[in-house]
């Protein structure tokens, strides 16, 4: 066929622009992600070993957590707005402006445990609960994971991520039964105690938004919005 | 609809009195086809006609494909329109667009050349039966063009000209009031009915063509590219004119602007070329699913722009 009269290069090179936007829109959200897997790292580190710096560091990062965030939403606004994406194009801005709504909050909550970290350091040592550190790095594996499967558009992958969610669930709720059980048995750690079952609730809180990326996977990959955590 | 047993009647939709009723004394009556039975033992049924066939099709297509002398524009499209709704056209440049809609009301008969194969239902008669006049076809299916084509006439002759022509003995003053208001154009030339409809302003010449197709009572409205020509203001005016006509007409658009698809339509359809060059449906649903999540790739890569 002559490619002049080719009536399907009408629209020919209009997409150079627009997937240019759309890659850096993308690479903007894989930075956020790997912040806040850095953010909730460095957070469960100066929970075991009592590091208020460290902790310290972590809310002052999240301030830059927080502005890319709001850079990723300007970008996918404007894209939005100038380009009037449809088909894959408007779900994967949508899905990616929704990821990047979630990573800010999972960094809000690596804050919150960074704020507990500093707390029990002011109280006197106790031995932190061996699942809360084992929770920490599933969530860092699955938020891994899901931001793998949002750059790869793998379906398969973010079920997987949404399956993993079971044993942090797990988890807490064990960290629940010891918590009970600590705050008969050593009234005196209340404070402690209860600073650990909060700071497994947000990694439980934290582990739940990394569904939802998942679920953005989904409807990215399908058009169809599925509940991955029943 | 074909499924349900039940023969479809002209007499059964309200906004198509029977042929006694018309405007036109003489006018050839449109032949009902005979029995539901008749109908699905001639073709098979398709999966496009079973989809979407309701009780409410105004127009059905079976396998239709539309010919200029050898060369076939438009291939073996099968499906349905609903009643009262706006259907959407898009495609590529050259895929059989306006040749499709121009098969609804018989416009390509004035092309010497010009044949169909297939079949076309329209309230389940066969468009292109024997003894349809495609004069009666074109009056209760009517056409807006791309470029506004009024005549060099007054507005008010511009809207009067089609009654007229069809014999209207009732208050003329009123009905080109009337049309004029449904098509949003009254209050702004209400004060000036006998200036020439050329001195107006494209978007307004635009609606005063559709006043004039609105005149003569049709059923449908086929528009082809109606706002190619208009700016963007004028051309959500007539958008917004679409919606509030659905609900007394069936419309169908041709559009390159997929933008306008999306907002303005109910469902869209999507073709494309083959390496034939003939047109054929790729796919056609409901244009909010066609827009945010389609089933073919063609069509994905159609809208999103991407192509080769």
């Amino acid at each position: 066929m002559d490619k002049a009269a080719d009536p399907m290069d009408e629209h020919a090179g209009t997409r150079a622009t627009f997937d240019r936007a759309l890659d850096g829109v993308k690479d903007d959200v894989l930075r956020l992600g790997a912040r806040v897997e850095h953010a909730l790292e460095q957070a469960g580190l100066a929970l075991v070993s009592r590091d208020t710096d460290l902790a310290d560091q972590v809310r002052w990062d999240d301030a830059a957590v927080n502005e890319l965030q709001q850079q990723i939403n300007t970008e996918i606004t404007t894209l939005i707005a100038t380009q009037a994406p449809v088909g894959r194009d408007v779900r994967e801005l949508l899905a990616l402006y929704h990821a990047s709504s979630e990573l800010e909050r999972m960094g809000d909550y690596a804050v919150n445990i960074a704020k507990l970290a500093q707390q029990l350091a002011g109280e006197p040592e106790t031995p932190i609960l061996k699942q809360i550190p084992q929770m920490e790095r599933i969530c860092r594996e699955q938020l891994h994971a899901a931001m793998r499967a949002l750059v790869d558009v793998s379906e398969a992958d973010a079920r997987g991520v949404a399956q993993r969610d079971d044993e942090i669930d797990h988890l807490y709720n064990s960290v629940y039964e010891d918590a009970m059980r600590l705050l008969s048995e050593s009234p005196e750690r209340a404070r402690q105690t209860t600073h650990m079952l909060f700071a497994a609730h947000h990694l439980e809180r934290l582990g739940d938004r990394v569904t939802n990326i998942g679920e953005d996977v989904v409807y990215l990959a399908t058009g169809r919005v599925e509940d991955l955590n029943p | 609809m074909t499924e349900s047993g039940d023969p479809v009647t002209v007499d059964t939709h309200p906004n198509t009195p029977p042929m006694g009723e018309q405007v036109h004394d003489s006018a050839p009556t449109i032949r009902r086809v005979d029995s539901a039975a008749a109908r699905t033992a001639e073709r098979p049924a398709s999966e496009g006609i079973a989809a979407l066939a309701a009780d409410n099709a105004v127009f059905e297509l079976d396998e239709l494909s539309c010919y200029y002398g050898a060369f076939r524009a438009v291939r073996d499209i099968s499906l349905a329109i609903p009643q009262n709704q706006i259907t959407a056209i898009i495609g590529p440049s050259g895929c059989g667009k306006s040749t499709l809609l121009r098969s609804f009301n018989r416009m390509n008969d004035l092309v010497d050349t010009a044949r169909i194969t297939g079949s076309i239902r329209y309230h389940g008669v066969d468009l292109y039966a024997d003894g349809i006049d495609p004069v009666e076809v074109r009056r209760r299916i009517g056409m807006v063009f791309q470029k506004p084509n009024p005549f060099p006439k007054s507005i008010y002759d511009n809207v009067a000209f089609g009654p007229r022509v069809a014999g209207f003995r009732g208050d003329m003053d009123q009905l080109v009031e009337s049309s004029l208001r449904r098509a949003a154009l009254w209050d702004e030339v209400k004060d000036k009915l006998r200036s020439p409809g050329t001195a107006l302003s494209g978007g307004q010449q635009q609606r005063l063509c559709i006043a004039r197709a609105i005149a003569v009572e049709p059923d449908v409205i086929l528009m082809d590219e109606p706002c190619s020509a208009l700016d963007p203001i004028a051309t959500l005016r007539i958008e917004e004119l679409m919606r509030e006509l659905k609900e007394k007409y069936t419309i169908v658009i041709v559009t390159h602007n997929m933008q306008q698809a999306a907002r303005a339509s109910d469902l869209t359809a999507f073709l494309t070329m083959g390496d034939d060059r003939a047109g054929y449906l790729v796919e056609m649903g409901a244009t909010d699913e066609i827009f945010t999540r389609p089933q073919h790739q063609l069509t994905e890569d159609y809208i999103t722009g991407r192509f080769g």
